[in-house]
């Protein structure tokens, strides 16, 4: 049994999927989600095989969706926008269909979902995430996933972020949040003019920088404005000041 | 044919002128022969007459030797030849009046005066030739550059009529594709439903090709216009999308260039409620103030998405219609405050006409 959701914010759109998979007796609808927290959610819980996946939807869009579920998981995009097909298979999804569809049409997404499935490939997550952002621009919020949980976090609130072997730990209005990803690949999606990388483990908002400590002789510390204290790199020092 | 024939009040004007040359003929024969005023008067007054017309000739010369796109030795080799002939036949004609007219006095006589001055009436003819050419290169020229000028507001309102109707508003495909997909699945689950978003749908697409069919509408059918895009978006949006209008109801009549609207509704759903779980209201205010019609959208916004930077097309060609339509006279203001989003469109009230 290949167990399905459907994510899409407009009822319809999900009812029509819902209705032409009554055709597909292997397949078995587990849940409907009309936004991207409720995708999120609902993989996360129901371990689900098959996601079809609307991209333009509110709070999260389609590829958001697929970065924070990060699991083994069969995509199948559902849109009215063929501009997004390129990214689509950039991120290794098993199809791609085009609203309005035919039962056809998705008989046949559903046989590459099947073989797709049997083979066991994998969702290669790294790509995913890099995938999920257009080219050339930066994030203007990172998502951290907690469970099925999901958190927006402005890149204006992140204070600090601090490496932890495979994880990040992004500290904004004094929570914690870990990630995982490393420090290197975040470092990619913000914007180097506001976040500077200050020390292999840090990367530091520069907005938040109160001011730069000698700590003892070529060793310096940041203190920001909300107390932290934080190692700067020589090398990091001089690129500070130059920003500053 | 020339100009001036066939306009009998400028002919009129143009042969009276020709007071003064004529005056200035007699003075002429006076002056170079004994001649008394009268018998001079007598003579060079038909001569002025007949000269009047021989420089109305020279028109068709000067239209068919333009300045300037004429060899240089052919033009003036036409002009001489042309001024010799004129002036010729000029004096030919001057000569049978000078025999034909009444004898005035008993001691001087006609011919032996045009005789005697026969050399100086040449010369003269070759200047009026000359003078009436001058003249009338002068007028080509005039015309020409009206007809230029002419021209450049043709062309010039042409461009603008080009612009207006770029910036008119596209139906955004995707809205299409996506009507047609709610279509396709109401059809399985509720005919009655489907079969009314067919004529929700058709209804939209008919007005909004009628109305683009014209360069104003009435406020109220471009109103209805947008009701009717909202209608087709509330079956594939249900509860999120809400709408509320508050319309003064004057400003209904007043005309509109059509479409104006359309783009603002498309970016309030796609931009707006689109984004929002719960969705929320478009709110539509229409109202009179001075002598401006006063459109306001305003629209719930996700406050965790940042606003995209700058405007997008939709405003920006909604923009520059209204400054071609109503120049300075129209304003477009655009503001964002944590959850919402409003335009508000403002300009004069034009008289329908």
């Amino acid at each position: 049994m290949i167990r399905a959701i459907i994510v899409d914010d407009e009822a319809p759109s999900r009812q029509l999927v819902r209705e032409y998979l009554g055709a597909h007796a292997d397949v078995q609808v587990v849940a409907e989600c009309g936004d991207g927290f409720e995708a999120v959610k609902a993989a996360t819980e129901l371990a689900p095989d098959l996601i079809f996946l609307d991209i333009r939807m509110p709070k999260l869009d389609g590829f958001e969706v697929l970065e924070l579920i990060g699991r083994k998981l069969a995509v199948v995009f559902v849109t009215a926008y063929d501009e997004h097909a390129v990214r689509a298979f950039e991120v290794h999804a098993v199809d791609y269909l085009l609203k309005p569809f035919t039962p056809e049409r998705l008989a046949e997404a559903m046989e590459r979902a099947r073989r797709r499935l049997d083979s066991g490939d994998d969702l290669p997550i790294a790509a995913l995430a890099a995938a999920a952002r257009p080219q050339g621009a930066f994030s203007d919020r990172v998502l951290v996933r907690d469970g099925p949980r999901v958190s927006v976090i402005p890149v204006g609130k992140i204070d600090f972020v601090e490496a932890q072997d495979d994880y990040v730990s992004i500290r904004a209005e004094g929570k914690s949040h870990l990630k995982q990803q490393t420090l290197a690949e975040l470092e990619t999606t913000l914007d180097p003019a506001r976040f500077v990388r200050i020390h292999r483990s840090y990367i530091l908002n520069i907005e938040r920088l109160a001011k730069i400590e000698l700590y003892a002789k070529d060793s310096r510390i940041a203190i920001l404005t909300e107390g932290s204290k934080l190692p700067v790199s020589r090398a990091a020092y001089a690129k500070l000041k130059l920003l500053l | 044919m020339h100009p001036l024939l066939g306009r009998g009040a400028w002919l009129g004007i143009y042969v009276a002128g020709w007071l003064l040359p004529g005056l200035l003929l007699t003075g002429l024969l006076v002056l170079s022969s004994d001649a008394t005023w009268a018998i001079a008067a007598a003579l060079s007054m038909p001569l002025a007459l007949l000269q009047a017309f021989l420089c109305l000739a020279a028109w068709y010369l000067c239209r068919a030797l333009p300045i300037g796109g004429t060899d240089l030795r052919r033009f003036a080799g036409t002009h001489a030849a042309a001024a010799i002939a004129s002036s010729a036949l000029w004096l030919a004609a001057g000569r049978v009046w000078a025999h034909a007219m009444p004898d005035l006095s008993d001691e001087i006589h006609a011919p032996d005066v045009f005789t005697k001055t026969t050399p100086a009436l040449f010369a003269v003819g070759i200047l009026f030739y000359l003078l009436g050419a001058a003249g009338h290169y002068v007028y080509i020229a005039i015309e020409a550059s009206r007809a230029a000028e002419s021209r450049a507001m043709d062309l010039k309102l042409l461009a603008r009529e080009a612009e207006l109707r770029a910036l008119r508003a596209q139906i955004d495909p995707h809205f299409l594709f996506n009507s047609l997909n709610s279509i396709s699945s109401l059809a399985g689950s509720d005919a009655g439903a489907a079969r009314r978003m067919c004529v929700l749908l058709a209804d939209f697409l008919r007005t909004s090709l009628r109305l683009g069919k014209h360069d104003v509408v009435r406020l109220d059918e471009e109103l209805r216009l947008a009701a009717g895009y909202l209608a087709v978006e509330q079956i594939r949006f249900g509860a999120r999308l809400k709408v509320e209008q508050d319309i003064e109801e004057r400003a209904r009549a007043c005309p509109v260039p059509p479409l104006l609207l359309q783009p603002l509704v498309e970016n309030a759903v796609t931009h707006g409620i689109s984004h929002l779980v719960d969705g929320g209201v478009i709110r539509v205010e229409v109202r009179i103030e001075r002598d401006d019609v006063v459109i306001t959208l305003t629209n719930p916004v996700d406050p965790d998405r940042a606003a995209s930077a700058g405007e997008g097309v939709g405003l920006s060609n909604v923009r520059r219609r209204l400054t071609t339509i109503y120049g300075p006279g129209a304003k477009l203001a655009v503001a964002r405050d944590a959850a919402t989003f409003r335009v508000e469109l403002s300009f004069p009230v034009a008289t329908e006409g």
